[in-house]
Formats: C-alpha cells, structure tokens, sequence
C-alpha cells in the first residue's frame, strides 16, 4: 500500500522561524561531534559557546533532538541512575555525520556570500 | 505547576501512540536533568515555556505521513463489517427475547411491542453508526478498523481533533453525500475527503509518524 510524503508542512512559517530552525538543527549536530551528551548538557554547551546568542531553550532543544532522532541522525541511550528520572544520552549516528559535514558545508557557503555582499560598498558594483 | 499537571497539558494534544509515548518519557527525564542541577520544578518547567506551544513544535518536528486511499478503504470495510455484526446482533437478541417463536423469553410482549421494538432497534442503530465514528475518532483518534490498520485521525497540524470537528466530519453519512465526498479522497494531494478540507483533519499513518 502506497503512502506519500507530506514534505512542505504548512507552509506559512516564517523565514526567520525556518532559518533558526535550521542553524539550530546544525548547531546541535555539531555540538553532539564532539561526543556523546544529555539534554541539559546540549544547553549549557550551546549556550555557553556561543555566549547566549543561540538562545536556546529547553522548548526549542528537545523538539528538535525528538526530530534528529526520528530521522536516525541519532541514536539514543538510557542510563538508569541510582536515583531520580533515568537520564537519555544522545549520540551522532553515521547518518548524522554526513548530514552535519553536508549543512556545515552549505551554512559557509551561504555565510561566505552573505557576508561578502553585505560588506560590499556601493561604488564597487 | 506541578510536573504531572505540565506533562498533561503538553501530552493534552498529542495524539495517543509511541510517539506520545516517547515525549512523556523524554520530557520527564529531561525536566528532571535540571531538577537534579538544583533547580526547583517550576524553574525547570519555565525553561520549557507554554505546553502547548511546546506540543506544536513537537508535532511539527516529524512530518505527517498519510493514509493511502486504499488502506483507507480496507478500514471503513472493517467497520462497517464489525458494525453490521453489531447491529444484527442486537436485533436478533431482541427478536430472541421478545418475537412470536414459541422460545422467545417474553412471549406476552410478542404482539404489542415485537415489531414496534425491532423498528425501533433498526433506526437507532442507524443513528449509532455516524455515532460512533464520532465518539470514536473524537475519543481514540480512531475507529477499530483505523486501529487494525495503524491509521488514526488528526488536525492538518498533527494535534488531536475536537468533539465538533469529529461531528462534521461525519455529517456526509448523515447527508448521504458520502459517495461525493469520498472521491475528493482520490484528488486531493493528501487524500482528504471533502468534509476533511472544511475540517482541516487528515487520516494519517500511526507508525511512520
């Protein structure tokens, strides 16, 4: 049995909300190269590194680790701890590899040309 | 708020199946990644901002995947099989219990009410049927043959649906302009029947989701 694919979504989101959406994505998948974490680490790590520009939160975060996931960009691991909530681990999958080195790839290179457009005075056109 | 209340509210519009699942799991361990850091429960779920904001995101996370016309189908078949077993059932019963054969239970009541009772049997079991693809669908997100074929009813949005956007999608059964209805099932790029569009709601896979 037949099923198709809803690629688009709603297709009234913003451009902002998309493109934060996307860097976020890159973000995380880079932050999760330099080795296995948990949630409230991918926080502070994120924040932390990039001063609090990213401005990331929990409700922003968890959303999208829940999609890396279901993508098979990463895989997860529960640690039981001797008290408390069991702590869920998240590490890159070879998938998520090659899709972190394809988007840090297109983020420079659309970095690059934004940047040299935007610095690009009027007289030189 | 307490944990249990916020974990509610944002499960509140997450449809029923692993993926509901899977988010009260996480989002339990990792409000409680911040509890174990010292912070109080109220902290920790501020960081989380409003529930349902936080379900939209989850549900725009994963992209819907629809219902093939097809399985579709074979669902609304299995239902209406188990609903004419239902119906001929209950008007056997009550024909047992009350009709004219000499092993009826109430044979007194065979004359006056037998007939009368049976008419009154079939009509409310006509009633019963869009009745029950409502309740169902409104209650569950589906209906036993949806269930057999892991399909189940949401908002365009991937939330659950209302008791009213349940009741209109049904109403082409009442109308008896189902036949119409179904074919815009065919044409349209999500397989949305006509009352579907109006409703925005969609039947989508359960385990691709």
């Amino acid at each position: 049995m037949g099923v198709d694919q809803d690629q688009g979504g709603e297709g009234k989101r913003s451009i902002e909300r998309e493109l934060r959406r996307g860097s976020l994505e890159l973000a995380v998948l880079h932050v999760l190269s330099w080795g296995e974490a948990y949630g409230y680490e991918i926080v502070t790590k994120l924040v932390g590194k990039t001063n609090g520009a990213l401005e990331i939160t929990d409700g922003t975060l968890y959303p999208i680790l829940y999609r890396l996931e279901a993508a098979g960009l990463v895989n997860v691991r529960w640690e039981t701890l001797k008290r408390g909530v069991p702590r869920k681990y998240y590490q890159l999958t070879k998938a998520g590899r090659s899709e972190l080195a394809r988007l840090t790839d297109e983020w420079s290179t659309f970095a690059e040309a934004m940047t040299r457009l935007l610095h690009q005075q009027a007289e030189d056109r | 708020m307490t944990l249990d209340e916020y974990v509610h509210e944002v499960l509140a519009g997450i449809p029923r199946g692993a993926r509901r699942t899977q988010i009260e799991m996480d989002l339990r361990a990792h409000i409680g990644e911040r509890v174990e850091q010292g912070q109080s429960i109220d902290e920790a779920i501020r960081q989380f901002g409003d529930p349902e904001r936080l379900a939209e995101s989850y549900l725009a996370a994963v992209p819907l995947v629809s219902a093939s016309f097809t399985r579709r189908a074979v669902a609304k078949l299995i239902d209406f099989l188990v609903l004419a077993a239902a119906g001929c059932t209950l008007v056997i019963s009550v024909w047992q219990l009350t009709g004219p054969s000499g092993k009826a239970l109430f044979p007194e009541l065979a004359d006056v009410v037998s007939p009368a009772l049976i008419a009154v049997c079939v009509f409310l079991f006509v009633l019963m049927i869009p009745g029950y693809f409502v309740l169902a669908e409104y209650l569950t997100d589906q209906t036993l043959g949806k269930r057999a074929l892991g399909i189940h009813v949401v908002r365009e949005s991937g939330a659950r649906i209302s008791l009213g956007q349940s009741f209109v999608r049904q109403l082409p059964l009442v109308a008896e302009i189902f036949i119409l209805d179904v074919l815009f099932a065919l044409f349209t790029e999500k397989n949305q029947r006509a009352f579907e569009l109006i409703t925005k709601t969609r039947v989508v896979r359960v385990d691709l989701a």
